[in-house]
């Protein structure tokens, strides 16, 4: 893969405190391609999305380029600026704002965006359209996380960081959920996604990577990983 | 009687409704109740004081220096104090805010000492309007008061950043990944603050008499008003200085004067107790 892949991670450690969570983890995405991270709880999922985000620095040494720059240790707000969108899992909506101002902020960094933006985002989900002045934090469940998934639309991310964005949904709201990140993925838009609902997330996506105890531990096609005994007992379970 | 104390009360409020707004906005920023606000609006006070009387300019240059003063000590405090100690417990900064209170106090104290001072206006009669006595000084009060507190909340609702500062004090994790920079957020809602505390303590000076203490007497009405409003709440909060702008009047007809200001401790002490995310906040949920 070339050095400016969308986003390339290297030897990342990162964690809270004097703690190491995640344990010198490489890897990369290339343009319009999706890889999932699964493992299981306390694994350093979330935290390598986050340190990749900037949402928690990366310890010296650690590497995240995004496009061929190093943005390791800038402040969240660069890396947003750089192209990287990162969707958490909770707390991903502004609550007191509407629906309408949550997505305007999606745009903060080029303002001048704003109106392709909604349109892009309203054709995606249209009930974002009919909702446009309710207060996000009275939203139920599934429309608050179409709502943080349009705010990371808004300016046509390069990266797009995913942390269980079908946490909580219902199962037709995971259906669209998928949908929605598999219409985005083909438009060109890397995409790194962590997720429970492994088998579900591993077959929309071209590669998986497992993480144990803060470091992977496999990596591979979805296809493969899908097929591996090993990996399916340890970690997709019954649900396959 | 009653209809003189509730216009006294609404003049009341108009003083205390800015700084509570400021105030709710900064604590919202910030996450801690900053005891030096009453600071900045003694400095406001004295910074017009100084150019009404000492420099014998008008006394519109006098609110625009209250302003400047006010936003450049308020920021001043950040970059020296509270800067160097973010991440620390909100109840370290509280502490720490009453020190630089005090600290600011005692400088306007070693320049100008503890006498009462006023602006250099003409003395003129009070109007009487439906029979309620108002001096023109107080009409201005309201008047400013209304128009700085509707041009914030234009401000919060309607401009860019506006709704970044609302984004920041509602989530500023999720702000920050969104691309909205916290530090430039937070510097300019230093400056906005300061200078509506100082344009606070100019209009406490056109009311009452300017001297080292007239910042210090607001505070616990302000933190009242905007605690009863619901701390994070711009709106709430000037509704709370209307209720306890009036409460504080109300309370001279069957109380000596001197114990209005305890009305403010009164009503923190009762929402602390009953209500503590105020009339219009939301409580927190835990899971």
């Amino acid at each position: 893969m070339s050095n400016d892949a969308p986003l390339r991670i290297e030897g990342l450690r990162a964690g809270y405190g004097q703690a190491d969570i995640v344990h010198g983890v490489s890897l990369s995405v290339a343009r319009a391609e999706m890889v999932t991270i699964i493992g299981p709880n306390g694994a350093g999922k979330s935290t390598l999305l986050k340190a990749a985000a900037g949402a928690v620095r990366p310890r010296p040494g650690s590497s995240v380029t995004v496009a061929g720059r190093e943005v390791a240790g800038l402040p969240a707000s660069e890396i947003a600026r750089a192209g990287v969108a990162y969707v958490p899992q909770e707390a991903n909506v502004f609550r007191s704002l509407s629906v309408r101002e949550n997505l305007e902020l999606g745009a903060w960094s080029d303002r001048r965006r704003i109106a392709d933006g909604l349109a892009r985002v309203h054709a995606i989900f249209p009930v974002l359209s009919e909702r446009a002045g309710a207060r996000a934090g009275l939203l139920s469940g599934g429309q608050r996380q179409m709502v943080a998934f349009a705010m990371a639309l808004m300016l046509e991310p390069a990266v797009l960081l995913l942390d269980e964005p079908s946490a909580g949904l219902s199962p037709v709201m995971v259906d669209q959920m998928f949908e929605a990140i598999i219409a985005v993925n083909r438009t060109g838009v890397a995409i790194l996604m962590v997720e429970q609902n492994a088998v579900q997330a591993l077959k929309i996506s071209n590669r998986g990577v497992v993480m144990a105890a803060g470091a992977v531990a496999a990596t591979g096609t979805a296809a493969d990983l899908l097929a591996d005994r090993s990996v399916a007992e340890l970690y997709l379970g019954a649900a396959r | 009687m009653i209809g003189q104390l509730i216009l006294n009360g609404f003049i009341n409020a108009a003083l205390l409704a800015p700084p509570a707004v400021a105030f709710t906005i900064l604590f919202g920023i910030l996450k801690f109740p900053n005891f030096a606000i009453g600071a900045y609006v003694t400095v406001g006070a004295f910074a017009a004081f100084a150019v009404n009387v000492q420099l014998g300019l008008p006394i519109w240059v006098a609110v625009v220096g209250a302003m400047a003063a006010g936003a450049a000590v308020a920021w001043l405090s950040d970059a020296l104090v509270f800067k160097p100690l973010r991440g620390h417990a909100p109840v370290t900064l509280l502490v720490v805010s009453i020190a630089v209170a005090f600290i600011l106090e005692q400088c306007v104290r070693l320049f100008y000492g503890g006498n009462v001072r006023g602006f250099d206006l003409a003395l003129e009669r009070p109007m009487r309007l439906w029979g309620l006595r108002i001096t023109k000084e107080q009409l201005e009060i309201l008047v400013i008061s209304a128009v700085i507190t509707l041009l914030v909340h234009l401000l919060l609702t309607y401009t860019a950043v506006g709704k970044a500062m609302r984004a920041t004090a509602d989530n500023p994790g999720l702000a920050e990944v969104r691309g909205i920079p916290h530090r430039r957020i937070a510097v300019f809602t230093w400056l906005l603050c300061g200078a509506i505390f100082g344009l606070s303590g100019f209009l406490a000076g056109l009311d009452l008499v300017i001297e080292p203490h007239i910042g210090w007497n607001l505070t616990i009405p302000i933190f009242a008003a905007a605690i009863l409003g619901g701390i994070g709440s711009a709106g709430g909060a000037l509704l709370g200085a209307i209720l306890v702008g009036i409460a504080e009047e109300l309370t001279v007809l069957v109380l000596p004067t001197t114990y209005k200001v305890a009305v403010g401790f009164l009503i923190i002490t009762i929402l602390l107790l009953f209500r503590p995310h105020g009339l219009f906040g939301q409580a927190e949920i835990k899971k």
